[in-house]
């Protein structure tokens, strides 16, 4: 039994990836990832420039593109390559954490509803619908400003309104599958709710699951570049969000300072689109509603 | 179900969503972890507030001395009755700032939205009417990328090129600071200059959603069969996306813009912010900073209010529009 399903996963794995290279779009926006985890996991070997604000070169503030700082340097004197590569660690973490939290709550929402229905169900949807028609950005500021700025509590914002989407896609699918013979089946044979929802309904849907939290964490990553921006990032953790903010309020605009604001802009785009290019690829694998299209 | 359930049971969601909210602000901002009274002295009068007789009179003077239920009660009268509150750092009523600025949100959103809709309408025609074509590859990646680039950068950019860079259009405000307008008509100029490059922002970061859903209702509606018939009929292809596609993906576009309303309202405040247009996004950006409480929790009142008003507007226009859905033919 227990091996029948093994190979049976390990085939379905073997097709799923065959299907994913066909996405010409997944496939680049799985490279542009690779290439960001790279630099940001391996900062410290790529690069000798301390990232601590006390640590700066107060006699090379906002110096322009050189052969020394490839792109440039900040407010305080540091290195911003420097700065980047490392930013890349905070708003990946917060995107997958963000994402992954979120990803959490969907699924059992959407399970819990989709599988007991009635009144459980009724009720778990209105809460969602109510955050859904909550204007987001708004909603996170509220958040972050009553909270208070910290590292967890920027996650905890972004994924308290992240996790709709896939409370919504999981209740459907859940909804269908219940109505299948398997699920009847077991529910003969006597299997609890429990028993169910984990070993039957949960492998179904996990897929999907991975899917909308791949395109989750992309989304994550703009919201904490927004809330950085707004003032409600953690000042400790520097993301490029975070870099971003400082080149805003330090006059980096109106003073011309482009090589400050530019760059951190096109990774955070950058990994933003990758995540969606990958998210849409695996969506269109295992989604059956995308796939007939 | 009938017209008159269906709007029956619309309205009793709107209004337990507006309760949800009420409900959901109050609390919020009284179990955080900061006490209340502590981050209205500090802003106001500074250290030497702390006194213990001053805390007690605001203690009382705010009724939080009486049980939560009793506060609760007193919180829905007051906005009810539109008290919304003092600020703490301007010392005004929160409705009368609030008011003061909706104008310059409301231009802000309708003319960028109004661009972006008809630029993503545009365009969603040419994509959608040859699917996988370069056209509708390259608008699709355009789309995409545009929705993947922070909105205040979007903004940031543009001021970099037209504002610092070729000096085109000022950088912030809604008029030149100083500058006295001798008639109307300067003043209004003098205002568009201003609006144009937040304008363009919010158009750019609107479109991408709007592209991608615009795209689909289309490629939808293009391949009816009603559509292949027309084209079997010899109809020219003008005819075809004019008389017969457009009105029919045009009916979506209402729920489409209830849909996005809230995203466009966080767009508006990024564009907002970076441009210092001073709307309603601005203002919860000064409350934040200026940790001014009551303005921040009025201002997320009001415009979520209105988010979900327009969203109860837009279902009964659609309603309306498409006897389908008030009937409940199309569920789900």
């Amino acid at each position: 039994m227990s091996m029948s399903r093994f190979t049976l996963y390990k085939k379905r794995l073997k097709n799923f990836f065959t299907q994913f290279i066909e996405s010409k779009s997944g496939v680049i926006g799985l490279f542009i990832l690779l290439f960001f985890v790279f630099i940001s996991v391996f900062a410290n070997y790529l690069s000798d420039y301390p990232i601590k604000a006390t640590q700066g070169d107060l006699t090379a503030r906002f110096k322009p593109p050189s052969m020394k700082h490839w792109l440039g340097t900040d407010d305080v004197g540091r290195d911003l390559l420097t700065l980047i590569m490392y930013g890349g660690r905070i708003s990946l973490l917060i995107g997958f954490m963000a994402a992954a939290i979120s990803g959490g709550i969907g699924t059992a929402v959407g399970l819990l509803a989709g599988y007991f229905g009635g009144w459980k169900e009724e009720i778990l949807m209105r809460v969602t619908d109510i955050i859904l028609v909550i204007p987001g950005l708004p909603l996170m500021i509220v958040l972050a400003a009553v909270l208070g700025t910290s590292f967890w509590n920027i996650i905890f914002v972004i994924s308290i309104i992240g996790w709709t989407g896939t409370a919504r896609v999981v209740r459907a699918q859940v909804l269908s599958l219940k109505e299948r013979p398997f699920i009847e089946s077991v529910k003969a044979i006597g299997a609890g709710d429990g028993r169910i929802i984990g070993l039957h309904l949960l492998p179904n849907v996990f897929p999907l699951i991975v899917a909308q939290m791949v395109l989750r964490i992309g989304i994550s990553i703009l919201s904490e570049a927004s809330l950085s921006f707004l003032g409600l990032g953690d000042p400790m953790s520097v993301s490029w969000g975070m870099i971003l903010h400082w080149a805003f309020s330090t006059g980096a605009l109106s003073s011309n300072y482009w090589w400050f604001i530019i760059p951190p802009g096109i990774c955070i785009t950058l990994v933003a689109l990758g995540f969606t290019f990958v998210g849409y690829a695996l969506d269109q694998v295992v989604n059956p509603r995308i796939r007939r299209r | 179900m009938g017209t008159r359930e269906y709007v029956i049971k619309r309205a009793a969601i709107c209004v337990t969503t507006i309760f949800t909210i009420i409900v959901v602000n109050f609390f919020l901002f009284r179990v955080m972890p900061a006490n209340p009274v502590d981050m209205m002295i500090n802003p106001l009068l500074g250290r030497e507030a702390a006194r213990p007789e001053i805390r007690e009179a605001l203690i009382r003077s705010l009724g939080l001395d009486k049980p939560l239920w009793i506060q609760f009660i007193v919180y829905l009268r007051e906005i009810l009755s539109g008290k919304f509150g003092v600020s703490f750092a301007a010392h005004r009523p929160v409705l009368e700032m609030i008011a003061e600025r909706f104008v310059n949100t409301l231009v802000l959103m309708v003319t960028g939205n109004i661009l972006s809709i008809l630029l993503a309408v545009m365009l969603g025609v040419v994509a959608a009417w040859k699917r996988g074509g370069l056209a509708d590859i390259s608008s699709l990646i355009s789309a995409l990328t545009l929705s993947s680039m922070p909105m205040f950068w979007v903004g940031g950019i543009i001021i970099l090129i037209f504002s610092v860079h070729l000096d085109w259009f000022p950088m912030f405000g809604t008029t030149t600071l100083g500058m006295s307008h001798p008639n109307t008509l300067s003043y209004i100029y003098d205002y568009l200059n201003h609006l144009f490059l937040p304008m363009i922002t919010m158009t750019l970061v609107s479109f991408g959603g709007l592209f991608l859903i615009m795209r689909n209702a289309l490629l939808d509606v293009f391949s009816e069969d009603y559509i292949l018939t027309a084209r079997a009929a010899g109809l020219n292809n003008r005819t075809i996306i004019f008389n017969n596609a457009l009105r029919n993906a045009m009916l979506p576009l209402v729920t489409i813009v209830a849909i996005r309303l809230g995203f466009m309202i966080g767009g508006s405040l990024l564009t907002e912010t970076v441009f210092s247009w001073p709307g309603l996004g601005l203002t919860i950006y000064q409350a934040v900073n200026a940790r001014d409480y009551p303005l921040l929790q009025g201002a997320f009142l009001i415009i979520t209010t209105l988010v979900v008003l327009s969203n109860f507007v837009a279902e009964m226009i659609y309603g309306y529009i498409d006897p389908r859905i008030r009937s409940g033919i199309t569920k789900g």
